[in-house]
């Protein structure tokens, strides 16, 4: 028997587990938004993860692979301009060459007297001509720089170059290429002029020939494929001699600063204000004052750069993939984190139905102190009220109103009957019970209960439909006591449906060793609030007096004692269904 | 007959209604005074609290049944079971009756546990 110390335990322990339950109710309102920003937040944390272990040796890779491309295509660049340089540079001084050679020529096949006279020489100027056209005019110097004889556009005869560096020069050296100068028709020209010596005057003479730039052009020109490029030759001040696409016409000065010009090719990068980088690349021309320059208006890395981009298929398709990494990226990070907020509300579903049983419990174990504690004084209001009926009824004293005191000594009885069911039936949600095992056949134990309700079904109208899968295993289990659990449940749904609404029954194997009860209706349905206290007792929706409320927390005392679980699915309006869950072999508790 | 309650008011309140019904109804508030009244003078049926302090009420029935085997004990409870009824009538007892009860109900028990009372 509990004294008073423990009522005061047991109602604080309800009271603490009340407390339990509300509390986190209340409080998960304010947490759904902050779980909802530490979602987010988590979200781009995992994004990032995931971005920079992706991401990181990706960007490494590409760097190492940039870098080492770099060199390549570098080196590969260069000597391409190199070679460009080293060929053009051969064609020129081929050229040359054979001018100075054919002249050379010129003057040893013919003696001093024959170049000196003019129709003679008018007659080689002509034949020469046809075989190089380029020619523009050709002339004989004496030793003290006098024009003996002239074949050309110009009349030169008589004039005396003596006091000019070329003479000198051509007199030391026996061979002469000129710089460019513009000369007749402004078309630029070049001259050369060889010695010839005169061993029997004991003198010389030179003769000189003047070559338009024309084919030098095309030779120069002939490398400038790709449109930023350039080709050009220059003399050693920088002063243009060919037609410059970029730096400028014949005898301009180009404003690239040139070193001084070696005998191999140097490459160099130049950089000028305002335009992008070039690489200058140049080498001096044999024979002649002459440098043969070369522009390149790309480096190595904006070579790189139209070697990617020439395919643009591929350069899409980076696009894309890196597209495509992302939005995957985006993908798992979602994923993870409903996973994640997933598995924690399954938790949190589990926590709250263990506290809800461990809740029930606790309740089922106060009704039970209360009902006994009540039981005693019950019994004494009933054995004195009786007391009183029996003395009244022996009493002969005709002035009291026998009949008016009976009735309300019938009163307390019938009150104290009231009082009796109520506590009769917690004491049995409460009460430890020995679990018979028998051999049953679930699906006959769910007809015998729904034939017992056959009157009451037939009366209110009532489609009863049941949907019973046959080969059910047969259970190990308590068949009274479930018997008591599908008629409290069908029961309710009676109650639940109006007249003429419908109940179905169906039977289903969960697993191997679980069989599943569920009892629909299209009744009106328990709202979100009440369901989870329709297991407690005293928890009632029916009208006063018509039911205890102990009729679910009863039903539920016994799923559980029998290792079963009991579930609720309802909608207001739309029905409720009660799911039962039982095991094959019920487990001793 | 005797009555074994350790609610006083219940027991002899009881005890005076079955008094009324004609039985020779005493009324014991604890369960030595019962075994020495069983002892001293053997009654024919003994209405037995199943809940009371000290002695528990299953313990008192067997002692009785040792004492006085013709003695007919029916067993007040609270509550019951067919399962505990089984329980019960292994150890000895007639019947048994749940508290509160009808007069009549109980009356009813003691004439049917007197009748078949073994002698």
């Amino acid at each position: 028997m509990l004294k008073d110390e423990g009522h005061n335990g047991l109602v604080q322990k309800i009271l603490s587990c009340y407390r339990k339950l509300i509390h986190p109710a209340a409080s998960s309102i304010s947490t759904t938004s902050l779980s909802k920003d530490r979602d987010t937040s988590l979200k781009i944390r995992i994004f990032l993860l995931i971005g920079t272990l992706a991401g990181v040796p990706l960007m490494m890779i590409m760097i190492l692979s940039y870098l080492s491309l770099q060199g390549a295509v570098k080196e590969d660049f260069n000597n391409q301009l190199r070679g460009n340089i080293e060929s053009t540079r051969q064609s020129v001084e081929f050229f040359i060459d054979e001018r100075i050679s054919a002249l050379r020529f010129l003057a040893a096949a013919n003696s001093f007297g024959q170049l000196s006279d003019e129709k003679y020489l008018n007659d080689i100027f002509i034949k020469f001509k046809r075989e190089f056209g380029e020619l523009v005019d050709l002339g004989l110097i004496d030793s003290k720089g006098m024009q003996l004889s002239y074949s050309g556009p110009y009349s030169l005869q008589g004039k005396n170059y003596s006091n000019q560096d070329w003479f000198n020069e051509v007199a030391v050296r026996g061979v002469y290429v000129s710089e460019v100068f513009m000369g007749y028709r402004k078309i630029p020209h070049f001259a050369i002029a060889v010695k010839k010596e005169l061993p029997e005057r004991g003198t010389f003479c030179i003769l000189r020939a003047t070559i338009d730039m024309v084919t030098l052009n095309r030779y120069v020109s002939i490398v400038n494929l790709k449109s930023k490029d350039d080709a050009f030759i220059i003399n050693q001040q920088g002063i243009l001699q060919t037609q410059s696409r970029y730096h400028g016409n014949v005898l301009e000065k180009i404003a690239i600063e040139i070193p001084h010009p070696k005998e191999e090719v140097v490459l160099s990068e130049v950089r000028q204000n305002g335009s992008t980088p070039l690489i200058f690349g140049y080498t001096s021309i044999k024979k002649s004052p002459w440098i043969l320059g070369m522009t390149v208006a790309s480096t190595a890395q904006s070579k790189i750069l139209d070697l990617l981009t020439r395919d643009m298929a591929s350069v899409y398709l980076a696009v894309f993939l890196i597209f495509l990494g992302i939005i995957a990226n985006i993908k798992i990070s979602i994923g993870l984190v409903n996973w994640i907020r997933e598995a924690e509300r399954e938790r949190e579903e589990a926590i709250a139905q263990t506290q809800h049983s461990g809740r029930l419990a606790s309740i089922g174990r106060l009704g039970a102190g209360v009902a006994h504690e009540i039981n005693n004084p019950l019994a004494i209001i009933n054995e004195k009220a009786g007391l009183m009926k029996d003395i009244l009824l022996m009493s002969k004293d005709a002035h009291i109103d026998k009949e008016k005191f009976i009735g309300l000594i019938q009163a307390i009885a019938d009150s104290v009957t009231r009082c009796k069911t109520i506590t009769q039936r917690l004491l049995g949600f409460a009460r430890r019970m020995d679990v018979r095992h028998e051999e049953i056949d679930l699906n006959d134990t769910i007809r015998e209960v729904i034939e017992f309700l056959d009157k009451e079904i037939l009366y209110r109208n009532i489609r009863l439909e049941t949907r019973l899968k046959e080969d059910l295993p047969r259970i190990i289990s308590d068949k009274g006591q479930l018997q008591q659990v599908f008629l409290n449940i069908i029961n309710n749904a009676i109650d639940a449906v109006e007249d003429g609404g419908q109940i179905m029954v169906s039977t289903e194997l969960r697993n191997p060793d679980r069989i599943r009860v569920s009892i629909n209706d299209n009744g009106q349905g328990i709202a979100k609030e009440k369901i989870k206290h329709i297991f407690e007792p005293f928890y009632t929706t029916k009208e006063r007096g018509k039911g205890t409320g102990l009729g679910l927390s009863i039903t539920y005392g016994i799923v559980d004692r029998l290792g079963g679980s009991i579930q609720v699915e309802s909608e207001v309006g739309a029905g409720t269904t009660f799911h039962v869950e039982l095991p094959i072999r019920a487990e001793a508790p | 007959m005797l009555l074994v309650d350790d609610e006083v008011e219940f027991a002899s309140t009881l005890a005076e209604r079955l008094q009324i019904r004609g039985f020779d109804a005493k009324a014991v508030f604890c369960a030595e005074e019962a075994l020495d009244m069983v002892r001293s003078e053997p009654p024919d049926v003994v209405l037995l609290d199943l809940k009371m302090p000290g002695m528990s009420g299953v313990e008192v029935l067997k002692t009785i049944k040792k004492i006085s085997p013709s003695c007919a004990v029916i067993l007040l409870t609270g509550h019951g079971s067919e399962q505990c009824a089984a329980e019960w009538a292994a150890d000895g007892a007639a019947d048994y009756a749940i508290k509160p009860s009808e007069i009549e109900t109980l009356v009813a028990k003691i004439d049917r546990a007197n009748e078949k009372r073994p002698t």
